[in-house]
């Protein structure tokens, strides 16, 4: 190596110390700015180049750099997202955070022939305001990243030149995993889409064009369609309610021929008055004064049930799908059958 | 009312006697406090002894079982009578612990 390489190298150790602080500020300043804006994100990382591989650079081509602050990539910091269209968010959001050096950075993403595949990233070279010494961002999705990690390993690792079939056959891959970052991205957009477009629907009432399933049940719910139920049932000892996820009801709703959230709320304005019935004949003589948010759709459930002719197997059938598959589930049902017994909805 | 807490194979089984009622709820949620501070394991309420349980038993219950839930970890409730189990029907909780 020489003089001046050695020079820049002995002004690197020096500067460890402030390049170590640099990247904890960078690191806490990615972390914050992700969860203001809310950015969901596989890996923020960053580290401080080794000596070793600096010496490495500076041996291939350390005329290239007068000083150390020509350096741009001492301290590098990456994020991985999880689709593509979020690491133009995250770059948008790296742009409000840090200085930009423009003239140094790169988007790699846009380098490509027309006749060509590879896999980059997006490259930023950044200052941090109080410090002299700039740092890389690099951004890719998380297809990206493995990609290039692999390549990395695979091209570099071995130290000896890739065949060029072995090449051909990575960028293939490459192709194919961009055009699954792509695919991911649409998947999202359309849900998301779809999302909305159940709840427009739901808040318009139009519930018999919305299909029944996890999200669109989750949906309908954050309209409270049961709350009344289950305000009533808490009167009955002047019971606190607690909030419980509803999702396992969605399986014994389908097994009661809903097919749609018109049919969920159709079932709710039939039996609620029954589910109140049997949730006063069993809470009435207690002094339990805790319930949960589930017992209103429980009840109607279980009246559903009995007032169809399911008996204990459709009680068995229903506890089995919310509480998971059990003997005891039968002596459950068993007990639940005969309390219900005497009510009016066993009568008809 | 007495509540001993075990640790095997990185689970927490907590053993419930007696009952759980509004007289020993107090005691009992300083006896849990282990549960609480340990939530990232997966914790067992064995209530193979257990009598009878009163609202103030459930909300003890439940506190474990948030903490857990924070924690991403799981509460398992087992061995619970009929009698009890009952409870859990008529409370709507049935859905939200698993029971063995």
């Amino acid at each position: 190596m020489d003089l001046h390489a050695e020079l820049i190298l002995s002004d690197y150790r020096e500067a460890v110390p402030v390049l170590e602080r640099l990247k904890q500020e960078v690191l806490a300043k990615l972390h914050d700015a992700l969860k203001r804006n809310g950015l969901f994100v596989t890996a923020v990382e960053a580290r401080v180049k080794t000596e070793n591989s600096l010496a490495g650079k500076l041996a291939l081509k350390g005329a290239k750099y007068a000083s150390l602050n020509d350096i741009t990539d001492l301290v590098g910091a990456r994020v991985v997202t999880y689709y593509t269209d979020d690491v133009d968010r995250v770059a948008s959001m790296a742009e409000q955070i840090f200085d930009i050096d423009w003239g140094n950075s790169i988007d790699k993403r846009k380098l490509h022939q027309l006749d060509s595949f590879g896999y980059d990233s997006l490259h930023y070279i950044c200052r941090m305001p109080g410090y002299d010494l700039r740092f890389e961002l690099q951004l890719r999705t998380t297809l990206q990243h493995a990609w290039a990690a692999i390549n990395h390993d695979i091209g570099y690792k071995s130290g000896i030149e890739v065949p060029r079939e072995y090449m051909r056959r990575m960028n293939r891959l490459a192709g194919m995993l961009e055009m699954a970052d792509d695919e991911f991205s649409r998947i999202r957009t359309e849900l998301n889409d779809y999302r909305r477009r159940v709840g427009q629907l739901v808040a318009n009432g139009k519930l018999d064009e919305v299909q029944l399933d996890g999200d669109t049940f989750r949906s309908y719910m954050q309209v409270k369609p049961l709350e009344n139920l289950n305000k009533r049932i808490a009167a009955i000892n002047q019971a606190e309610i607690q909030e419980v996820p509803l999702s396992a009801f969605l399986s014994v709703l389908k097994a009661l021929n809903c097919m749609t959230l018109g049919d969920v709320s159709r079932l709710i304005k039939q039996y609620q008055e029954d589910a109140y019935r049997l949730a006063r004949h069993q809470l009435g003589n207690t002094d339990i004064d805790i319930i949960s948010s589930a017992i209103g759709l429980q009840n109607i459930c279980i009246v559903c049930i009995l007032s169809s002719g399911g008996g204990k197997i459709g009680l068995k059938r229903m506890f089995d799908a919310i509480n998971g598959p059990a003997q005891h589930n039968a002596e459950l049902a068993e007990l639940t059958f005969n309390q219900a017994s005497n009510l009016p909805f066993m009568r008809n | 009312m007495t509540i001993q807490i075990q640790e095997s194979d990185n689970r927490l089984i907590a053993f419930f006697a007696g009952r759980l009622d509004t007289a020993a709820a107090a005691a009992a949620t300083d006896a849990v406090k282990p549960l609480l501070e340990a939530a990232d394991k997966e914790i067992v309420l064995d209530c193979s002894e257990l009598e009878y349980i009163s609202s103030s038993g459930l909300r003890i219950f439940l506190s474990i079982r948030k903490e857990a839930a924070a924690h991403g970890s799981r509460v398992i409730v087992r061995s619970i009578n009929a009698d009890i189990r009952q409870v859990f029907v008529m409370t709507g909780f049935i859905s939200l612990f698993e029971i063995q």
